[in-house]
């Protein structure tokens, strides 16, 4: 466990699944350099295959006695999905190929390849909603514990979790370890990479480029520790946010709002069933845990009191008229570590994973 | 029914162990320098082969389902070795059957390619016990050359589709389309994967990426299966070899999802250097076989506990606490194994994080270092020792 842990709150009855979490996170990281397939941050429609496809059932994480499980590594082409192009140029320059608007490979899975597909039957019963999804920066990871080489690493100054990419070699344990799949293989540089929970930007006090562009203002960023954040009231004071899929008993840093709101069921003759509700509470169980249920109880409370006195810190908070009110980031903190370790305050706070640190040493204890 | 079968097939297995001693390969010195040597160069001509036995590694069970299904029935391996010296390197060439070849592949993240390693161990005085099989042990740093197989080619989709592959065999594609077609590879960096490591324990492993290694390693694959051609000086800043080398041999089988720990190797092998004085109680520890009574020791490891921490033999259930022993045999010295026996701690096999199986604590850290939580059994009479070591050197697979 480290000193503190950086944590992110996302709400999902705000997110509208529009995918700039996923394009500011794709263009700040992953859209060169063997990354291309990869999105360190996705929105998948729930219920769905989800990305990559069947994550949920291909193992890694911990059973309750403690032990690591075995897992499965995604195949890039069939459960990621080969990132593919179009013959822009070819057609812009009219040249001979260029009749058909054509993809360079045949696509036969991508991300989203099911998105708003959703279940049950339009327009009685049917329903999804939007699930984000990053690198949980779990306090007990899954990808840490299956690493032989010692590559993977948990910060001690706020608990990221990053790859040693000098160590790494490649062996992909890691993704197996993992239960939400969130490292992937690099197999241009053979080695694993995942979110960084983008630690260059936060130790400026700049939040994650995802939280930061995201125009659902569903994410909330700040230290679980700090009993002024905006993650240490939803978390620990409300007890709203909720660890995805936590039977995994990997201790995920990333939280959720369950979803509260969602329309009522519409009978044979189209009419609304009164009482009713689209969203399965068995199915934010599975999610979320038995906590579901006290978290939504408090939610609907707070709205009924908002709505009677006007007041209530938690829908506020939820409301968030301000963006910057989203993020506590605290960046005198990072300058303190610094000072402390006497480095040099400009300089990464945990420099092991710059190349050839360990080329002379003999050994990594 | 199943007792009585297992006794019968350990008893075999004990009876062949008795008659298979590990060879002691002869380096030739040659006239011509081996700076440039490759697998098939002519000069292995000269050279003198011997059979040494690769084992697969089974002391640790790693965490791909898939890997885990394929490399159960993974049985021992049979390679060529043969050493050449000219005085300044010593170049080493092991050959191996491996029907299938597999690259290193640039578009895929479930394909592993097949592979070789030589190891080396480090400059210490102390010959005995040498480092431990598995990446070297505190205080004792080995030095590991490793090769993977790769080829120039580009495969725009990644999909073994040999319809889509272009190599730079392909005689109608010269001059512009040629550079262009190289410019494709180096862009999917399909390069040479070389890689030269020292290490004090598995987990230790550190590559050395800034040249004061020389190393120059190739493979080739032919109708038998491949040969890899190693050359390295015989001293530098890292290792200091003379009279008699002992070397280490690994190979990976990428089809069988072979990588890290999921391989073939062997034990410690001497290798004499011509024209140098031999290290006579190196070849004798390396060559012989361990002088206990194995059925005797089978019985002392029972009575022992032994099995209470460590699967003993492959049809035994699997535990977590101490490293799996069923190959043991192939791939350990008696040294290591009597070390083990009587000093726990010299060498906590290293595994994966201790996170990853939090109810088994093989090991605690006690000033930094990783200190086993096995008993001592230094109280055990020597004799009795040295039939547990006979026994232990009995646990391997059979030959394919």
């Amino acid at each position: 466990m480290s000193k503190r842990q950086l944590a992110m709150v996302m709400d999902l009855n705000k997110c509208i699944g529009c995918q700039t979490c996923t394009v500011a996170c794709k263009t700040q990281w992953t859209n060169r350099n063997g990354r291309e397939y990869m999105y360190w941050n996705n929105v998948e429609t729930y219920p769905g295959t989800g990305y990559p496809k069947n994550w949920m059932e291909l193992g890694g994480g911990f059973d309750a006695a403690g032990d690591l499980q075995p897992g499965v590594i995604p195949n890039l082409e069939a459960d990621y999905g080969v990132p593919w192009d179009y013959n822009y140029e070819s057609l812009m320059g009219g040249q001979a190929d260029s009749n058909n608007f054509h993809p360079h490979v045949s696509p036969t899975w991508g991300p989203n390849w099911d998105e708003d597909e959703g279940t049950g039957m339009f327009p009685q019963d049917n329903y999804f909603f939007y699930l984000p999804r990053i690198c949980n920066h779990c306090t007990n990871p899954g990808c840490l514990s299956a690493c032989p080489r010692d590559a993977i690493f948990k910060r001690e100054e706020d608990g990221v979790v990053l790859v040693d990419l000098d160590r790494c070699q490649g062996y992909r344990y890691c993704i197996a370890g993992c239960p939400y799949k969130k490292i992937y293989f690099n197999p241009k540089i053979s080695k694993s990479e995942k979110c960084i929970l983008c630690f260059p930007r936060v130790e400026q006090g700049l939040p994650p480029a995802c939280a930061q562009q995201c125009v659902g203002r569903i994410r909330f960023v700040g230290f679980l520790d700090d009993e002024e954040s905006q993650v240490h009231k939803l978390v620990h004071k409300y007890k709203v946010a909720l660890g995805l899929r936590s039977d995994y008993g990997t201790q995920p840093n990333v939280y959720y709002i369950p979803p509260t709101e969602s329309p009522a069921k519409f009978d044979a003759e189209g009419k609304i069933i009164e009482g009713s509700t689209r969203l399965p509470i068995e199915e934010l169980e599975k999610l979320f845990g038995p906590e579901v249920h006290g978290a939504i109880k408090t939610l609907k409370a707070e709205m009924q009191k908002r709505k009677e006195t006007g007041v209530s810190e938690l829908m506020d908070l939820l409301i968030a008229y301000q963006h910057s009110d989203m993020f506590r980031l605290d960046n005198n903190y990072y300058q303190q570590v610094a000072k402390e370790n006497k480095r040099n305050p400009l300089a990464p706070v945990d420099t092991r994973y710059i190349a050839g640190k360990f080329t002379k040493a003999g050994g990594h204890h | 029914m199943k007792k009585l079968l297992t006794s019968i097939l350990s008893l075999g297995v004990v009876c062949s162990a008795a008659l298979a001693a590990e060879p002691v390969i002869t380096a030739v010195k040659v006239s011509e320098s081996l700076d440039a040597v490759k697998a098939d160069s002519a000069v292995w001509s000269k050279a003198k082969f011997e059979t040494v036995t690769l084992y697969p590694q089974t002391a640790i069970e790693f965490n791909d389902k898939k890997a885990n299904e394929l490399t159960a029935k993974v049985k021992a391996k049979k390679a060529q070795v043969a050493a050449l010296h000219d005085g300044k390197n010593i170049a080493v060439l092991v050959k191996w059957a491996d029907k299938t070849k597999d690259l290193q592949q640039c578009l895929t993240s479930t394909s592993y390619s097949d592979g070789f390693a030589v190891q080396f161990a480090g400059a210490t005085k102390k010959a005995e016990p040498l480092p431990y099989i598995g990446m070297g042990s505190s205080g004792r740093p080995v030095v590991v050359h490793l090769q993977k197989a790769t080829e120039k080619v580009y495969e725009p989709n990644g999909n073994k589709d040999v319809a889509m592959q272009i190599n730079r065999q392909q005689t109608g594609v010269f001059g512009k389309e040629l550079a262009d077609f190289d410019a494709k590879v180096a862009a999917l960096a399909n390069t040479d994967y070389e890689r030269v490591f020292v290490g004090e324990g598995f987990r230790s492993l550190t590559e050395i990426k800034d040249g004061s290694v020389k190393s120059n390693s190739a493979m080739a694959h032919g109708p038998a299966g491949w040969s890899g051609s190693l050359v390295r000086p015989l001293k530098d800043e890292y290792v200091k070899l003379g009279g008699t080398v002992p070397v280490s041999i690994a190979v990976w089988d990428g089809s069988n999802m072979g990588r890290n720990g999921l391989k073939n190797l062997s034990s410690w092998v001497a290798i004499n250097l011509e024209g140098q004085k031999p290290n006579a109680a190196m070849v004798a520890e390396l060559s012989t076989d361990a002088k206990g009574n194995a059925a005797k020791g089978k019985e002392a490891a029972m009575m022992n506990g032994c099995n209470g921490c460590h699967q003993l033999e492959a049809t035994d259930a699997k535990s977590f606490m101490g490293p799996a022993l069923h190959n043991v045999g192939g791939y350990s010295t008696a040294a290591y194994l009597r070390e083990s026996i009587l000093k726990p701690s010299a060498v906590v096999v290293p595994g994966y994080n201790r996170n990853a199986h939090a109810n088994t604590p093989w090991y605690n850290i006690e000033k930094g270092k990783r200190v086993s939580t096995m008993t001592d059994f230094s109280f055990l009479d020597k004799a009795t020792v040295e039939d547990i070591v006979a026994y232990l050197k009995t646990l391997k697979a059979e030959v394919e």
